[in-house]
């Protein structure tokens, strides 16, 4: 007799064998790997928390220079952490229907890693301490903290966080509208209108969604990045502070909103395990993803309700997106996720039981920030406590409890059960306790006017500090008991997937037992499915008559009037540049959507997302006054110049074209909007 | 003219009345001072606890804190009712009968709410005439102001810049309450319109993060009694 390896055991609801496919090894690696770092950093990132409250409750003695590098390390690597964590969960559930690849999966990993190594260094050895928003220009102005290579290595650190996380949205792009036929297919739109029966499953559409706001983010994100790297080379650079809060914020939020929805989409495969009921797609739902998709996009605004400056529609759109946002949130995900769980016979995990207590934190954190995000309450609670209070509420008591749950949901499944009530009782009552404890005194705090981001708290509040850092301790001690019944469960999960139990007989007694044998296979073989490449971006006469009437307009960024004329200004100067470079996009799109040109060109689908994601990033490193104007005293060296912003668009529109038809325009797109968004941010 | 939150009368005097005593048994349970922020300390004249929560944010915590325990509520049930056993197609038609009522709920929330407050922006707008114009400039680490004090009853326009990194000019009336706020950012001129009726002296924080000294860049600024 043979132990099942797969065997759900007491970990699922019995019903959701029916639905509930087996779990691959890859899927199983990855998952853990990310999963497993990612909460490692978190865990890391939380006790540099605790470091801070104690701070600020005076109880220990960080220095102001200490408390901000310690700060900036805490935000960007506590997003960093959940963003991988995630990243890893939701690999492992879309693995199963989409064929994600793991070569780039690694590749994520590896620039992630790498991104955060330099953060750390920048920040610990270099003492950056701008804050993970680095509001510029203040990262050039440290007041002699830090120096030019660590606010170089800091930028480059996010460079690659956020290049990592491009990569895995390329891919998960890519193969969703591969796999479902297109983006209308694949945000099931068609469905929307009523013209087929089948819809794909909730977590592609999640999924979808989250890597074209992703990749939006990414694009934003690398230009300011890009931008202030400049700046460090050429203190000439002047800097435009509201565009480049508006980048700096739309990047930022949105890396850190989508975390939340990287989430969404696990819960919706996760859940339904363990209420036994299987989530399918709705018109509703896709409804309310279609909002989302709009909503996470402009809700960012809301960090800028106070620079009156800003135009006032953006602040009015940013209020109307920051409410919407909820509607699908609490409509659909949450609402629905209660649906399933109401009277299902709901079979308590470790795993199930954190991800109940999620959705609570969710709702809890949301509706705090939604009342923040009202703009004659956003008047008397900006960039007080109850900021950090309602984002703590929703990342702590959501997406890290969910990040645990995912790592619990694996290791429990593998080893065919649950860890002890009693653990369990404790786990969550100590992270309720704790957690809410936290978050409510910055509540209040923020409440009462606190301002956030304090490394000396003003005289009378520090009191509020020892009582979040108690309840800090108690989150502490809580997460603490849970991973401890990860040891025995991963154990037994190791045990289940390495071993059988074979019977046999005793012929001098006669008789029968079992014994443990290694398993004579180690589970399906490994897949890394090759990304296949559906069309091209220009795909009929028409488009691609359109692409050639595009390059001819856009070969005006080269006529000399309009060179000299640039001249006047870097922003023009810049926008000419844009300009070449479109040229260029614009060019290698139509070559490489030519038939016989394409075919040429073969299905060199990983080569082109390295063009898409480094040439554009060549393009603006170039794009600095210091490298630029010696060319310009030579005609022939400034002619070459500009040939290379088109050089650069070229292989851009080439890269595109190998991403087939929604992953090449989108990527084509987004590289066009680069240059121009430089333009404006740096003068 | 301040800027009035929506609905704050008539919050503000249930919170005051009925729902602030957790928020003052915490504030005393810490052991705080509040010598700067929030509530006072005891009046030395009289001896009386001078517990002003008379700022908008107490309604908006209280608010936010009875919402809370709401959804707290809903989903204990919830777990409760979890374990029971109750068929799929009741739970299906039950709840999204349900559900099209708590859209419909949240929509219209969601109009009022956002539809009021664009009523109640507080972005300064209209010339400088009939105003008292203070020029706020921030830098690393201090605050400018000019004129640094007004007479009560000004109508003022804080015209705020800095001259090297963003600040945030966070403005705390003479009980400790943050009564609005707008940010110091170089190359641009923010401009907020206060109706500073109460003398005293106003304290004035960064709410921006700005550099090692952050936290402590205050100034202050006076309102006289004529």
């Amino acid at each position: 007799m043979e132990s099942t390896v797969t065997g759900i055991g007491g970990a699922l609801h019995p019903r959701a064998i029916a639905f509930t496919g087996t779990a691959r090894e890859i899927e199983r690696r990855l998952g853990l790997l990310f999963a497993g770092t990612g909460i490692a950093l978190v865990a890391g990132m939380g006790v540099l928390g605790l470091i801070m409250r104690l701070t600020q409750a005076t109880v220990i003695g960080l220095s102001p220079a200490w408390f901000y590098r310690v700060l900036t390390l805490h935000g960007v690597g506590m997003i960093t952490g959940v963003l991988l964590a995630m990243m890893g969960a939701l690999w492992y559930v879309l693995h199963a229907t989409v064929p994600l690849s793991a070569g780039r999966m690694r590749v994520t990993y590896a620039l992630t890693m790498i991104g955060v190594f330099a953060v750390l260094i920048a920040t610990l050895i270099g003492g950056f301490g701008a804050g993970w928003a680095f509001l510029p220009p203040l990262p050039f102005h440290p007041a002699g903290q830090w120096s030019v290579w660590s606010e170089s290595l800091f930028f480059v650190g996010n460079l690659l966080v956020g290049a990592g996380f491009c990569v895995f949205c390329i891919d998960v792009l890519e193969q969703t509208t591969n796999t479902y036929g297109g983006l209308f297919r694949t945000l099931g739109w068609h469905y929307l209108r009523g013209r087929d029966a089948e819809a794909p499953p909730p977590q592609a559409i999640a999924a979808t969604v989250v890597a074209i706001d992703g990749l939006i983010s990414c694009a934003v994100g690398s230009t300011i990045l890009l931008g202030l790297l400049g700046r460090t080379y050429d203190h000439a650079v002047g800097i435009d502070a509201l565009v480049a809060k508006n980048l700096v914020y739309f990047f930022g939020h949105s890396i850190a909103n989508l975390t939340i929805y990287l989430a969404a989409a696990v819960i919706y495969v996760l859940v339904p395990r363990y209420a036994g009921r299987p989530y399918e797609t709705t018109k509703v739902f896709v409804a309310g993803w279609t909002g989302s998709l709009v909503f996470i996009a402009t809700a960012y605004s809301h960090h800028l309700y106070m620079d009156f400056v800003q135009p006032t529609w953006a602040a009015v759109i940013s209020e109307v997106a920051s409410y919407g946002a909820l509607i699908p949130v609490a409509v659909i995900t949450i609402y629905s996720m209660t649906m399933l769980i109401w009277g299902s016979s709901f079979h308590w995990t470790l795993a199930s039981t954190l991800l109940y207590v999620g959705f609570a934190g969710w709702a809890i954190g949301g509706v705090g920030a939604v009342i923040d995000s009202i703009i004659p309450i956003n008047f008397r609670l900006h960039n007080t406590t109850w900021v950090v209070a309602h984002f703590h509420t929703y990342l702590i008591l959501c997406v890290v409890v969910w990040a645990v749950a995912f790592l619990a949901h694996v290791l429990e499944r593998d080893a065919g059960r649950t860890s002890s009530r009693a653990l369990r009782a404790w786990t969550v009552g100590l992270i309720l306790v704790g957690g809410y404890g936290l978050t409510g005194t910055w509540f209040v705090e923020g409440a009462l006017g606190v301002p956030r981001r304090y490394a000396i708290q003003p005289s009378g509040t520090s009191g509020y500090s020892v009582v979040g850092a108690s309840f800090a301790l108690l989150l502490a001690l809580g997460f603490l008991i849970l991973f401890l019944q990860f040891i025995p469960l991963a154990r037994a999960a190791w045990e289940r997937r390495h071993h059988v139990l074979v019977d046999h007989f005793d012929s001098w007694t006669g008789t029968h037992y079992q014994a443990r044998a290694l398993r004579a296979d180690d589970g399906p073989a490994l897949e890394t499915a090759a990304p296949s490449r559906r069309g091209v971006p220009l795909a009929s006469g028409a488009q691609l008559g359109f692409g050639l009437a595009a390059c001819i307009v856009a070969l005006a960024s080269f006529f000399p009037q309009v060179i000299d004329a640039s001249e006047v200004s870097n922003r023009y100067h810049h926008l000419d540049h844009a300009g070449q470079f479109f040229l260029g996009a614009m060019l290698g799109v139509l070559l490489g959507s030519l038939p016989a040109v394409s075919r040429r060109l073969g299905d060199h689908s990983s080569l082109g997302l390295l063009a898409v994601l480094v040439a554009p990033m060549l393009m603006m490193v170039v794009m600095v006054p210091r490298i630029y104007e010696p060319l310009e005293r030579d005609p022939f060296e400034h002619a070459l110049y500009h040939l290379a912003m088109a050089g650069f668009g070229l292989l851009t529109g080439l890269g595109a074209t190998r991403l087939g038809l929604v992953t090449g325009r989108i990527m084509f797109a987004l590289s066009v909007g680069m240059p121009l968004m430089f333009a404006a941010a740096m003068k | 003219m301040t800027t009035p939150l929506v609905g704050a009368p008539v919050w503000f005097v249930v919170c005051e009345r009925v729902l602030t005593g957790p928020a003052r048994g915490l504030h005393c349970l810490c052991g705080l001072t509040g010598d700067t922020i929030g509530p006072r300390k005891p009046d030395s004249a009289g001896g009386k606890l001078n517990l002003h929560y008379g700022s908008p944010q107490i309604a908006i915590g209280v608010t936010f804190a009875a919402l809370a325990l709401l959804l707290a509520l809903v989903f204990a049930v919830i777990a409760a009712q979890a374990g029971s056993d109750v068929g799929a197609q009741r739970v299906h038609d039950v709840g999204y009968w349900l559900r099209k009522r708590w859209l419909a709920l949240l929509l219209v929330i969601g109009v009022l709410v956002v539809g009021v407050s664009l009523f109640d922006l507080p972005f300064a707008n209209g010339s400088d005439a009939g105003r008292t114009v203070v020029t706020v400039t921030g830098g690393q680490f201090f605050w400018s102001l000019s004129p640094n004090r007004v007479p009560a009853g000004s109508h003022v326009r804080f015209d705020v810049t800095s001259v090297d990194v963003n600040h945030g000019f966070g403005l705390y009336d003479p009980h400790g309450h943050l009564i609005g706020s707008v940010q110091a950012m170089p190359g641009y001129h923010n401009r907020l319109d206060l109706n500073l009726t109460e003398a005293g002296v106003y304290r004035i924080r960064c709410l921006e993060l700005c550099g090692l000294n952050h936290s402590t860049m205050e100034s202050t600024f006076a309102v006289t009694r004529h």
